[in-house]
């Protein structure tokens, strides 16, 4: 499994983590009963706190992606119909990809299109509501 | 590995110095006895049996003499060192962040240059002793041991002055010619105003020896030995607060 | 100050700022002016305490000091000799993977080997607490990542580990938490994720820009102007500063995430 954690993105790298593992389920990269790395290996491997590791493990495990197994490691329990996810994927690509479009039609380029991004990315939703 | 640690940092030094101490030894009592007839010890034809004698009584006084000087200069050289010359040299912090305390450091520093002081001061008089048996000369043990004994015995202050020094100060040539001066200045300053109570006089059997005989008389100055050893703990025990007391 | 056990906390600072004079005061080689310590529930001050708690810190000092006269070999075997936590599988392993010639002295070493031989010394061992001064100085980059890795797997271990270090991209993979000190005093102490969650640079354009102290927001760290553009960087809570922005009609209103780097010079150069 090839796991990427970008330490300045402003997101906790557990986060990012978690979110790779969960994104590695629904296309099928991970599939139901597969083993993912020993959280000692899995931080030698990324170089990064095994803490970190910890925490995405356990933070899945509640959410009920991962079974951690005393002993044995943590192994994937994800039971869905990869399919349809990995549909809904592509539509949200594609409409990425015309609003871009959109956008630079507009006249922004493309490092503003990714702030912009990034922007409504990082504080909760409730506060772009409010605008 | 305190003590093999402590081995390392002063062979040298011990190693050149027993063989320096114990080849003059030799050589001199050797050249003496059997080479030729010198004007330290005349040929056996020249003088009477009794005057041979006490001519070579004398030569174990004058033997103390040299063995004396070398002997400090040995002494004070093995006393540098410790955590303040490891400060210097950058090797502290992995000294001092051992399991260890630094009073225990300390000792093992201290024993470790005991040991070397003594086996400084016995093998070039057993060295002699050999020689002289050899040559058939009268030589008792009882007066090897009396100047082994006033050489360490009223001697290692002069060791203590030197960690003293070393535990004060940290340059590399800055504290043996600190300690050397402190011994001249002391030498100094007991033969002029303090005689009774000048060491070098004690060690060099000075105080014991009966001029007509050569041979040191029958009582060990043990007030003077004493006071002497009871000053070099003192400032073992100096050194030894310094320490505790140093920042590294 | 306080470290946590079990984890990665990484001792950032200026030069001058202070921090191998802390790390010399917890290990008894300075006494503090003032204050008290205590490390693994020993006191710092008591010379007993300290020198029992030694026994289950390992320490690698700036300038990783190693005796000359002794070979690589005597090194390791005194050092073996005090310590009760030696692995003798993990001595072999390091003396191959740094390929160290064992009857070489010391003194003979390159710079690099003489790194390697010092962190071999603390890596042998398995103790409570790592402390680590400035450990990658004198490695090259591929040294370095061996030297990360190795401390990740201690920290995996159960190890507590804290280091100083100025290679802030190196801090930024692996610190769970970090110390920020200057002029000796601590002016930061937080958690790395804390830190990637919750600081943020608000960068607003104003028609007509407001007074600074409308901006002294609670976690609002510091404010600069140029022109019509304000920066605020903010430890947390930067949405209320986004929300004073538009409150105040801002033209526009960007967030981004900071870097160490960033964090660690807004943090020191405010001060």
């Amino acid at each position: 499994m090839f796991f990427k954690v970008n330490p300045i993105a402003g997101q906790p790298l557990y986060l990012q983590l978690m979110q790779q593992i969960r994104h590695a389920t629904e296309t099928g990269a991970l599939q139901d009963g597969d083993q993912l790395p020993g959280i000692r290996t899995l931080a030698e491997k990324l170089v990064v706190s095994p803490n970190t590791i910890a925490k995405a493990y356990s933070e899945l495990e509640h959410e009920g992606v991962l079974e951690l197994r005393q002993g044995s490691g943590a192994f994937v329990c994800v039971k869905r119909r990869i399919r349809s996810l990995a549909d809904s994927v592509l539509v949200a690509r594609r409409r990425i990809r015309d609003l871009i479009d959109r956008l630079r039609d507009d006249g922004l380029v493309d490092e503003e299109i990714r702030r912009a991004f990034e922007a409504e990315l990082l504080f909760p939703s409730e506060v772009a509501r409010k605008r | 590995m305190l003590w093999y640690k402590a081995w390392l940092e002063t062979r040298s030094r011990f190693l050149v110095s027993l063989v320096t101490l114990t080849t003059f030894s030799s050589i001199f009592f050797h050249h003496a006895l059997y080479i030729s007839c010198s004007n330290t010890l005349p040929c056996p034809e020249k003088i009477s049996h009794s005057e041979r004698i006490s001519e070579f009584h004398r030569l174990l006084f004058i033997n103390q003499q040299y063995v004396v000087i070398m002997w400090i200069l040995a002494v004070v050289l093995l006393g540098m060192g410790g955590l303040l010359r490891e400060k210097a040299l950058g090797t502290s912090s992995l000294t001092l962040t051992l399991p260890v305390s630094r009073a225990r450091l300390m000792r093992v520093r201290v024993v470790t240059g005991v040991f070397q002081a003594v086996a400084l001061g016995v093998v070039p008089w057993l060295a002699v002793l050999i020689i002289s048996s050899r040559a058939r000369m009268p030589i008792s043990v009882a007066q090897v041991g009396f100047y082994i004994l006033l050489l360490v015995g009223g001697g290692l202050i002069y060791f203590a002055m030197a960690v003293l020094v070393s535990s004060l100060v940290s340059g590399e040539y800055t504290a043996p010619a600190l300690a050397f001066g402190a011994i001249l200045m002391g030498a100094m300053l007991f033969d002029n105003w303090l005689r009774r109570f000048n060491v070098w006089r004690l060690v060099t059997g000075d105080f014991s020896v009966d001029r007509n005989t050569f041979l040191l008389s029958k009582h060990l100055p043990w007030p003077g030995i004493l006071g002497s050893l009871c000053a070099a703990a003192l400032m073992l025990l100096a050194s030894a607060m310094a320490v505790q007391r140093k920042e590294f | 100050m306080s470290i946590g056990c079990n984890r990665i906390t990484a001792f950032l600072g200026r030069n001058g700022a202070g921090k191998s004079t802390t790390i010399k005061i917890l290990l008894g080689l300075i006494r503090p002016s003032a204050g008290s310590g205590e490390v693994l529930g020993r006191q710092i001050t008591d010379l007993e305490q300290n020198r029992e708690m030694r026994k289950r810190v390992a320490y690698v000092a700036e300038d990783k000091p190693l005796y000359g006269y002794m070979t690589v070999e005597q090194t390791i075997n005194f050092a073996r000799s005090f310590y009760s936590d030696w692995r003798i599988d993990v001595e072999k392993k390091l003396l191959l993977d740094f390929e160290l010639p064992a009857n070489r002295k010391v003194k003979s070493l390159s710079k690099g080997m003489r790194t390697k031989l010092a962190l071999l010394l603390a890596f042998a061992r398995r103790p409570d607490l790592l402390i680590l001064d400035e450990p990658s100085e004198g490695l090259d980059p591929v040294g370095i990542e061996y030297l990360l890795r190795t401390l990740v797997s201690y920290s995996a271990e159960g190890v507590s580990i804290f280091f100083s270090s100025h290679q802030i991209a190196e801090v930024e993979r692996v610190a769970d938490h970090i110390c920020i000190l200057e002029k000796g005093s601590l002016l930061m102490d937080a958690s790395v994720e804390q830190l990637r969650q919750s600081y943020r640079r608000i960068d607003i354009v104003f028609s007509a820009l407001p007074p600074e102290h409308v901006f002294q927001i609670s976690g609002v760290e510091s404010i600069k102007t140029d022109g019509h553009q304000m920066r605020v960087f903010a430890s947390r809570n930067a949405e209320a500063v986004v929300e004073r922005a538009q409150e105040l009609s801002a033209v526009s209103v960007e967030i981004a995430p900071v870097g160490l780097r960033e964090v660690f010079l807004e943090t020191v150069g405010e001060n």
